[in-house]
C-alpha cells in the first residue's frame, strides 16, 4: 500500500470548494485552540465575535465603514498583483493620499462640499499613485525590486507625517500628536443617520466596478494581464513592460490613496498617524483571499472588517488579547493558501498486488 | 534467440487520457530497436515505462524472462537498462567525471574517483570516444555531452540503453559517428531502443515498433519496409514532406542585415557580425546546432533584444532597435521557437491569445475597450481556416496539444503581419501532418511576396522548402547555397565548425 500524489491537470471544482472547507475547518479548530490557551469561554468568544461583526444592524453598519478601506487597499493590491508587480506599499500610498488630500483641504477649505469632497477624493487618489509611481519608476526605470522600494517607502511617508504633524500641522489644543478637525464641509456625507456608515463606502464599490471593468474589458486590463500571466510572451508582441509597470503602480497607488481619505475624512475627522491600523498590509491579504478577483475582494473585506470589529468586542468580552486576532487571521490565510496548493493535487492509495 | 526485454500488453493511463494501450513488444540481444510514432503517440511514455519512470496500470515487463518490479529509474539502471533523455540532465558547472560518477555513490557508500575514472577511460577506449573527464561540461558542445550521458549510462551497467531522440540536435556527421558506435554496442552485446520520428535514423536500425495513439501499429523488419511504408504505418496516410516545392519569383531585398552583431543571455558575444539578405517572394532557410545565436538573431531582429553593432533595414527602412511594437507595426510577424514560454500566455484563450499585441488595433478595441465581439468573430474564423483543434475559442492555450498551441501563433501572426514572417524552429516537436501543413501556409506566404526566414535543425525541411539555405555557426553565416545546389555534406561540415574551405576540401575528396 502506498499513498500517490499525482498533479492534477485540469482541477477539479468540487475537490477546491472541499480543500478550502477543510483548511477552514482546520483553521477554527487551531484557533479555538489558541482562544482556549488564552482561557477564553469558548461560547462566550465565539458571541462576542459574532456579535462585534455582524449583531444586529449597528454592528454590521460598523462593519461596513471598516470594510471600506480594505476594499480598496484590496483592489489596489489585486490590480498590481495581477501584473505579477508585488506592491507592498498600499500602507505607505494610503497616507501619501490623506497627507495629500489633507493638504488640499488646508488650501481650498472654504469651497462647498458639493465641490470640495470631489476634490478631495482626486486628491487622495493623486497623492498615492505620485507615491506608488515612484516606486514603479524605480522599478521600471532602474530594475529595483518594488517589494524593497514599496516597504521603504512605507516607512518614509510615516515619519514624513509624524514630523508634519510635530510641528506645521499639529493640533496645539491636543496632548496627542494629530491635526486639528479638519473644515466641516470637506467631511464626507453620511449615508444612515445615527450611524457612521459614510459616502466613501459607496466610492469604494464604485472603485472595485471599475476596477473589475478595466480588467475584464479593456485593452490596458489586458495587457496588465498579459503581464502577469506571460511577461516574455507580451513583451515578445509589443507590449512595453516597463510602462505598463509604472500605469500599475499609478494605479494601485491612487486606489491605496483613497482609502487614506475616506479615513481622515469619512472617520477620524483629522490627520494622525492611526488612521490606519495596518489596512495596507490586510489588503494584500484579502486581495490573495480574494484570488485577486475585485468582486470576491468585496465579501472578503466584510468578512474581514468584521472579524476586527468582532476581535474588539471579543478582548472586551473575554480578557484575550486582541492581538490574537490577527493571530487567527494569519492561521486561516495559511491554511486557506495550503488548501489553494492542496487543491492542485489528488492522491491515491495504490495497492502493490 | 531468447529476447533480453519484453514488453507485454502494458497500458498506461494519465487521468482519462490513455497513453499506452496495452503494447508490447521485444528487444533481441545485439538489436537496435525504434520506437516510432507521432508525438503523442506514446513513445516516450513506454520508454519511461521501461525506464522505472512511470509505473504502469497494466501489464507486465521482463528482462531476461524475468519479470521487472520497477519502482523507480534505479530499480531499472540495477536490471541493467540506462536511458538518455532527450532533455540532458547534467551538472554544467561540474566535470564530466562528476557528472558521471554524480548519485551513483549511494549505491557503494564510499566513492572511488580514481577507480571511477579508470573504468570511465576504459568504456571511452572501447568506443573510441575522446572525452576529457576533468573538463567541465559547461565547456562541451551538445555533441559532446550526448557523449557524457551515454558513457554515464555504460558506467552504471547498462546493457538495454534508451536512446530519446538522440539525434535532434547533432549535426549529420555526429549523428553518423552515433550510429556507428550504436553498431559496436549492439555487436559487443547491448541493445540500443531508439526513440526517434526521423525517417533516416530509423532506417539504420534492425526493427522498428510502430506506434499511434497509444496502441501497436506494428513491428517489422527494418530491412523488409521502406519510408513511405513506416510513415504510412504512423500516419496512417502517406505524405512525402521531403517532395520539393514549387519556388516562387524572387524580388527586392525586404530584410537586411548588414555585420549585426549582439549578446545571448549571459551577455557573451552570440551574433558576431551577421549579414544577411531575406528578398521578397523568397524563403531563406538557416541550418544550424541549436545554440548558435538563431535565437538571438530571431530576437534581434524583432527588437526584443538589443543589437549591440549593426543595422537591420526592413523594407528600406532603417529599424535597428526599434521597439517590438515599431517592427510588428511595419509589417514583420515572429513565431519563436518556444512556444508556450515566448509565442503565448498559456492562462489566456485562444481567443485572446489570438489578439496578442493586437489589443489596441481599431479591429478590436474602441476607446479602450476590448470588442469582444469582433474578437469572437476573428477566433472563429481563425479557427476554422487553420483547423485548431480546440473544444471552443474560450479554451485556456495551456490545454492545448503543441501543434494546435502552433497554429493559434501561427494564425496570429499571418493576420498581424504583412511583409516578413520570421520562424525559428516551427516545425519542433510537431506531428508530419501539421508540419505538412505550416510549410504549405509558409510557402502561400511566400507566394504572396512576403520575406520569410526560417530557422531549422531538420535539414530535410529546409531543403524542401527554402529558396536559400545559409548555414550559421557561432553568430556568423559561415556558408550558402541555393536551393539547386544544396550539399548537405558540407552543410553538416560547416555547422560543426569546419571552415569553407575545409568543408569544400571535404566534399570534393568524398565526391
Amino acid at each position: 500500500m502506498g499513498i500517490v500524489i499525482e498533479k492534477r491537470l485540469t482541477p477539479s471544482i468540487s475537490w477546491q470548494v472541499a480543500s478550502i472547507l477543510l483548511a477552514l475547518l482546520a483553521s477554527f479548530i487551531i484557533s479555538a485552540l489558541l482562544l482556549k490557551s488564552a482561557g477564553a469561554d469558548l461560547g462566550k468568544a465565539g458571541a462576542a465575535l459574532w456579535d462585534g461583526a455582524f449583531g444586529g444592524w449597528r454592528a454590521t453598519w460598523k462593519t461596513l465603514v471598516k470594510a471600506t478601506p480594505l476594499m480598496l487597499t484590496g483592489v489596489a493590491a489585486a490590480v498590481a498583483f495581477r501584473a505579477r508587480i508585488w506592491n507592498i506599499g498600499a500602507e505607505g500610498q494610503l497616507y501619501a493620499g490623506a497627507i495629500f488630500a489633507y493638504w488640499v483641504s488646508l488650501m481650498v477649505g472654504s469651497l462647498p462640499a458639493l465641490f470640495l469632497v470631489p476634490l478631495l477624493f482626486a486628491a487622495g487618489a493623486v497623492g498615492g499613485s505620485l507615491y506608488g509611481g515612484l516606486a514603479g519608476y524605480l522599478r521600471a526605470r532602474f530594475e529595483v525590486s518594488e517589494v524593497l522600494s514599496t516597504v521603504m517607502l512605507n516607512y518614509i511617508v510615516l515619519y514624513f507625517l509624524s514630523f508634519m504633524l510635530t510641528n506645521p500641522w499639529r493640533d496645539p489644543s491636543s496632548f496627542f500628536q494629530q491635526s486639528p478637525k479638519v473644515v466641516d464641509n470637506s467631511l464626507l456625507p453620511n449615508l444612515m443617520p445615527g450611524t457612521k456608515l459614510h459616502m466613501g463606502f459607496l466610492v469604494a464599490l464604485a472603485v472595485v466596478v471599475i476596477v473589475h471593468l478595466v480588467m475584464t474589458r479593456s485593452s490596458l486590463g489586458y495587457e496588465i494581464r498579459a503581464v502577469g500571466l506571460n511577461e516574455k510572451a507580451a513583451r515578445f508582441k509589443g507590449i512595453d513592460v516597463k510602462w505598463v509597470t509604472m500605469v500599475v503602480m499609478l494605479i494601485s497607488g491612487g486606489i491605496a490613496g483613497i482609502a487614506g481619505v475616506t479615513e481622515v475624512f469619512g472617520v477620524q475627522g483629522r490627520l494622525n498617524p492611526g488612521i490606519s491600523v495596518g489596512f495596507g498590509f490586510i489588503g494584500i491579504i484579502i486581495a490573495v483571499l480574494a484570488l485577486l478577483n475585485p468582486v470576491a475582494i468585496v465579501f472578503v473585506a466584510i468578512l474581514i472588517g468584521g472579524s476586527i470589529n468582532g476581535g474588539i468586542k471579543l478582548q472586551v468580552a473575554t480578557g484575550v488579547p486582541s492581538t490574537l486576532i490577527d493571530a487567527i487571521q494569519a492561521i486561516i490565510l495559511l491554511f486557506y493558501l495550503a488548501a489553494a496548493v492542496l487543491a492542485r493535487y489528488k492522491f491515491r492509495i495504490v495497492s502493490n498486488g | 534467440m531468447r529476447p533480453v526485454l519484453s514488453v507485454h500488453e502494458v497500458t498506461k493511463k494519465f487521468h482519462q487520457v490513455v497513453a499506452n494501450d496495452r503494447v508490447s513488444f521485444d528487444v533481441m540481444p545485439g538489436e537496435i530497436h525504434c520506437l516510432l510514432g507521432e508525438n503523442g503517440a506514446g513513445k516516450s511514455t513506454i520508454a519511461e515505462c521501461i525506464y522505472g519512470f512511470h509505473r504502469p496500470d497494466g501489464g507486465t515487463i521482463s528482462v531476461r524472462s524475468k519479470e521487472l518490479d520497477l519502482r523507480s529509474p534505479s530499480d531499472a539502471i540495477r536490471s541493467g537498462i540506462g536511458m538518455v533523455h532527450q532533455h540532458f540532465v547534467l551538472v554544467p558547472s561540474m566535470t564530466v567525471l562528476e557528472n558521471i560518477v554524480i548519485g551513483t555513490e549511494v549505491a557503494t557508500a564510499i566513492l572511488d574517483m580514481r577507480e571511477a575514472a579508470e573504468r570511465i577511460a576504459e568504456i571511452c577506449r572501447r568506443y573510441n570516444v575522446e572525452m576529457d573527464l576533468n573538463s567541465r561540461v559547461s565547456a562541451l558542445t551538445v555533441g559532446q555531452q550526448q557523449w557524457v550521458e551515454i558513457v554515464k549510462a555504460l558506467f552504471l551497467g547498462a546493457e538495454i540503453l534508451i536512446m530519446d531522440e538522440p539525434t535532434a540536435v547533432l549535426t549529420p556527421q555526429e549523428s553518423r559517428r552515433l550510429f556507428a558506435i550504436f553498431r559496436e554496442m549492439c555487436e559487443s552485446g547491448m541493445s540500443i531502443i531508439l526513440i526517434s520520428h526521423k525517417l533516416d535514423e530509423v532506417m539504420q536500425s534492425d526493427r522498428v515498433t510502430v506506434l499511434r495513439k497509444g496502441k501497436k501499429v506494428g513491428t517489422v523488419e527494418t530491412r523488409a519496409s521502406s519510408k513511405s511504408e513506416l510513415t504510412n504505418m504512423m500516419v496512417g496516410r502517406e505524405i512525402d514532406l521531403g517532395a520539393p516545392r514549387p519556388r516562387g519569383v524572387i524580388g527586392s531585398p525586404m530584410i537586411e542585415l548588414h555585420g549585426l552583431c549582439a549578446q545571448g543571455d549571459l551577455g557573451t558575444p552570440a551574433l558576431n557580425g551577421m549579414t544577411l539578405t531575406v528578398h521578397r517572394g523568397e524563403i531563406v532557410g538557416i541550418a544550424g546546432v541549436a545554440g548558435n545565436g538563431q535565437k538571438e538573431l530571431f530576437e534581434t531582429l524583432t527588437g526584443v533584444r538589443k543589437a549591440t553593432d549593426g543595422r537591420v533595414v526592413f523594407d528600406g527602412k532603417e529599424v535597428t532597435n526599434h521597439s517590438p511594437r515599431d517592427i510588428q507595426k511595419a509589417g514583420m510577424g515572429h513565431i519563436p521557437d518556444d512556444r508556450f514560454s515566448e509565442g503565448l500566455v498559456p492562462d489566456f484563450d485562444i481567443q485572446s491569445n489570438l489578439i496578442l499585441g493586437a489589443q489596441r488595433e481599431p479591429a478590436f478595441s474602441k476607446m479602450g475597450f476590448l470588442r469582444f465581439d469582433a474578437i469572437r468573430q476573428f477566433a472563429r474564423d481563425s479557427i476554422e481556416a487553420f483547423a485548431i483543434k480546440a473544444p471552443s475559442a474560450q479554451t485556456a492555450c495551456r490545454t492545448l496539444s503543441g501543434g494546435n498551441a502552433q497554429k493559434v501563433i501561427v494564425a496570429r501572426e499571418f493576420a498581424q503581419s504583412t511583409k516578413a514572417i520570421l520562424a525559428n524552429q516551427p516545425s519542433r516537436g510537431l506531428d508530419i501532418g501539421v508540419i505538412e501543413y505550416m510549410h504549405g501556409r509558409l510557402t502561400d506566404k511566400r507566394d504572396e511576396n512576403f520575406a520569410i526566414l526560417i530557422a531549422s535543425e531538420e535539414l530535410d525541411e529546409l531543403r524542401s522548402l527554402a529558396d536559400r539555405i545559409v548555414v550559421i555557426f557561432k553568430g556568423q553565416i559561415v556558408g550558402e547555397f541555393r536551393h539547386d545546389a544544396v550539399d548537405l555534406e558540407r552543410i553538416g561540415l560547416l555547422m560543426a565548425g569546419h571552415t569553407g574551405e575545409a568543408a569544400a576540401k571535404t566534399s570534393v575528396g568524398e565526391a
